[in-house]
């Protein structure tokens, strides 16, 4: 068995012992029902008393062979309206990111939390869409607005 | 007869003994390319009695700089079946058994692995080398692994997957999408992206996106969709003389204006100006597509700007033509880069220069990108051809048995010592390949279900406890929180012969190392069961893994490995001793226990299990 798929046992294991209250985390299945471990699809609910509190966001987590060396790939599905997600759906964060802060250590929850985080802390350094980002920057209020239309869309429950 | 006689002569007075065991001996040689056309004369040379040579390639023009075995008239035939023809004539009395397959299919089954006494691997990809060093453990032959990197070459009789090897750079998608600073970052982006979204098959086509639960917001995300595909949207004008300027305008005008808007990535960096497609067009008056010849020499702004349209031209005909030869129904037909194709190549040239123009990054020529999109990685005969005679000299040891000779072996052309070695590493504990306990099992694979598996084999004949899984190379079949495969038979689940499962315990307290079952596909009679494990399997407990990486010594001595480089010391070696001597027994006894490639810490034998049927 290989490093990736070594680790990736392990954050099942972990995972299945404990994780975060409101979050999903679970391998994706082929037609013979086995799990393909990696391809995850995850859910990251919007932290409480924020604009994004009651949404629940779906994610595509794809490892590479080279995981845990490189960082797996976040995807929203569909993309989500925010100044660090790409148009594609892509999640643009320092610890995903290899030349930044990305570690072999960071665990499968770490990387949720984080992004979970980052839902309302936009790090305006690095915007990923021009939509999201000058909305941001320039109609706060029509922006909060926004974020609660697609959190009623989103919801958790 | 006299011929004969004097062919051997010289090997037989410098090998001594060990002649006549290599002219009896049966070897692997996975690969006949750079290393394995030099390593298949050498074996032929010294006399090993039949060689099996596996490789699913066809030659290439530019193999035959340093690919000695093959000529011009040999391109696109097998390089197994010429390697084989051209080596025989060396030597009549060596038998030569070419393979024109992937050393993957099943015909090379485990037990055909069993049946050589050593294996050489002349391999250039991961995949490959990782694959054959796993059968070589579950099989118990010894490997003998080989690679070059221009003037660099190494030989290795260890574990492959003992060290971590480094993987290829890959650049995060901000750095490329939005934030060059080299100009490897413009390349990427050319060859990867734009190249792709144009010819190839875009990202945004995959059919993953479900929107049927947002139709609310539906607005929104249209919007998001169209900006992600206004370039799929421009490839309906290919072929239009206008295409060119289109995507142009696209790419190098409206979108890094857009990307220029988000003021704030702009604080630390310069930022991008966009280029103006009408003054280009003025100072590209004039000049021809031919300038695309001229390689050695950074183009200039205009000059890249007639590659990129002339490319494009050129792309766009192709791919036009493609399509209207293709059949109705099937894939829309692609083009991919290629670095030796002069039409992919340029247009990722072009492209690439103009994009670093924009972010005031400094252009290069067209031979430069093509080294550096295509990841070539010189090829030096004289190194190949060094590595390869390493490789037989390690053999020698591995035939005679004499495992405490073997070395690693490094050739480097920047240190004072062109060959330097190294003794060999105990295995890791903590490799995931060879820290693990290995069997055999037999399998009907039609009528076994994963719970004759799961609750028979591993609950109550081999004492598992409740939390642990069952893994296919496909992924995971069983754990505490997948239950619903049990009913499924072997075949269900897509595990046939030749395949590995991986049984990994999750016990809380004392978890075993990793059980590899090879399967062996048989039908079994009715009233046998539909699993037969072998007599006896040892599976010794995982050593901890929060501490250091602890080896008890034989006499009880804790040896700490250091990360990294490790020191030698003199218990570590009288363990290394011990633990070559287990080797080397195997190496008389080729079909010899399944165990003695896992490292048994010494108190730990206490805890392992052993099963008698």
């Amino acid at each position: 068995m290989s490093l990736c798929q070594n680790r990736l046992q392990e954050e099942r294991k972990q995972w299945r012992r404990d994780h975060p209250f409101g979050f999903y985390a679970r391998p994706m299945r082929n037609p013979q029902g086995v799990l393909d471990l990696k391809r995850w699809e995850c859910g990251v609910p919007g932290k409480d008393k924020t604009l994004w509190e009651g949404g629940l966001f779906k994610l595509e987590v794809t490892f590479p062979d080279e995981y845990p060396t490189k960082p797996p790939k976040c995807k929203f599905v569909p993309p989500l309206f925010h100044p660090n997600v790409y148009p594609s759906g892509t999640v643009c964060l320092s610890i995903l990111n290899e030349d930044e802060g990305w570690k072999p250590a960071i665990t499968i929850k770490e990387i949720l939390l984080g992004i979970q985080s980052l839902l309302d802390e936009p790090n305006p350094e690095s915007p990923a869409q021009a939509d999201a980002y000058n909305l941001f920057k320039k109609d706060r209020a029509s922006y909060d607005r926004k974020i609660k239309h697609i959190v009623k869309e989103n919801p958790a429950s | 007869m006299a011929a004969t006689l004097g062919r051997d002569r010289y090997a037989r007075q410098s090998l001594g003994s060990l002649h006549a065991r290599v002219k009896e001996s049966r070897v692997l040689m996975v690969g006949a390319g750079g290393i394995g056309c030099e390593l298949l004369k050498n074996l032929v040379l010294t006399g090993f009695g039949e060689i099996h040579v596996v490789d699913l390639d066809t030659i290439d023009l530019s193999n035959l700089n340093r690919q000695f075995l093959f000529r011009h008239e040999h391109i696109k035939k097998s390089k197994a079946l010429v390697a084989a023809e051209s080596a025989t004539k060396f030597n009549p009395n060596v038998q030569i058994h070419p393979h024109h397959a992937n050393i993957r299919d099943p015909q090379f089954s485990l037990n055909w692995f069993k049946s050589f006494a050593i294996v050489f691997n002349a391999l250039d990809n991961l995949d490959a080398r990782r694959y054959v060093n796993r059968m070589c453990l579950a099989a118990d032959v010894p490997l003998i692994e080989s690679g070059t990197t221009g003037f660099n070459g190494q030989c290795q009789t260890e574990c492959y997957d003992c060290t971590v090897k480094e993987t290829p750079k890959t650049f995060p998608v901000c750095t490329i999408r939005s934030t060059p600073s080299q100009p490897i970052h413009c390349i990427v982006w050319a060859k990867s992206y734009l190249f792709t979204e144009i010819f190839g098959t875009s990202e945004d086509d995959a059919p993953e996106l479900d929107h049927s639960e947002d139709a609310d917001n539906a607005e929104e995300i249209a919007k998001l969709r169209e900006e992600s595909q206004a370039l799929k949207r421009l490839r309906k004008s290919m072929g239009s003389e206008d295409f060119p300027r289109l995507v142009f305008k696209k790419v190098f005008k409206e979108d890094i204006e857009r990307l220029r808007s988000m003021e704030d990535m702009w604080k630390a960096r310069g930022p991008p100006e966009a280029l103006d497609l009408d003054t280009i067009t003025q100072q590209s008056l004039g000049t021809g597509p031919a300038i695309a010849q001229q390689d050695q020499v950074a183009w200039t702004l205009a000059e890249n700007y007639a590659v990129f349209s002339d490319s494009m031209r050129r792309l766009g005909n192709r791919l036009e033509e493609a399509r209207a030869n293709a059949d109705l129904g099937n894939a829309q037909p692609i083009l991919t880069f290629d670095k030796d194709d002069e039409d992919t190549l340029d247009f990722v040239a072009a492209a690439a220069n103009l994009r670093s123009t924009i972010f005031g990054i400094e252009s290069r020529s067209k031979f430069d990108i093509k080294q550096m999109a295509g990841n070539i990685i010189p090829a030096i005969a004289t190194t190949n051809a060094m590595t390869a005679g390493l490789c037989v000299l390690q053999a020698f040891k591995v035939l005679r048995g004499d495992l405490q000779k073997a070395r690693m072996v490094f050739l480097t052309k920047s240190t004072e010592r062109i060959i330097s070695s190294e003794t060999l590493r105990l295995p890791q504990p903590d490799c995931a390949v060879c820290g693990v306990a290995q069997a055999s099992i037999q399998v009907d694979t039609s009528k076994a279900t994963l719970n004759d598996l799961v609750e028979g084999a591993l609950r109550e004949q081999l004492g598992y406890g409740e939390e642990f899984s069952v893994s296919s190379d496909a992924g995971v079949l069983y754990d505490p929180e997948l239950e619903d495969n049990l009913g499924k038979t072997f075949k269900d689940l897509g595990v046939a012969e030749g395949q590995f499962l991986v049984i990994v315990d999750d016990a809380l307290e004392n978890p075993r190392v990793n059980l590899v079952l090879a399967i062996l596909a048989k039908e079994l009679s009715d009233d046998a069961k539909a699993i037969i494990l072998p007599e006896k399997i040892e599976i010794p407990l995982r050593p901890p893994t929060d501490l250091p990486t602890t080896i008890n010594g034989a006499n009880g001595e804790a040896v700490v490995g250091v990360a990294g480089k490790r020191k030698r010391e003199a218990d570590e070696a009288d363990l290394e001793e011990e633990q070559t001597k287990k080797r080397g027994k195997v190496v008389e006894e080729p079909a010899a226990g399944l165990d003695d490639l896992v490292l048994v810490d010494d108190s730990a034998t206490n805890g392992a299990i052993l099963i008698d049927d």
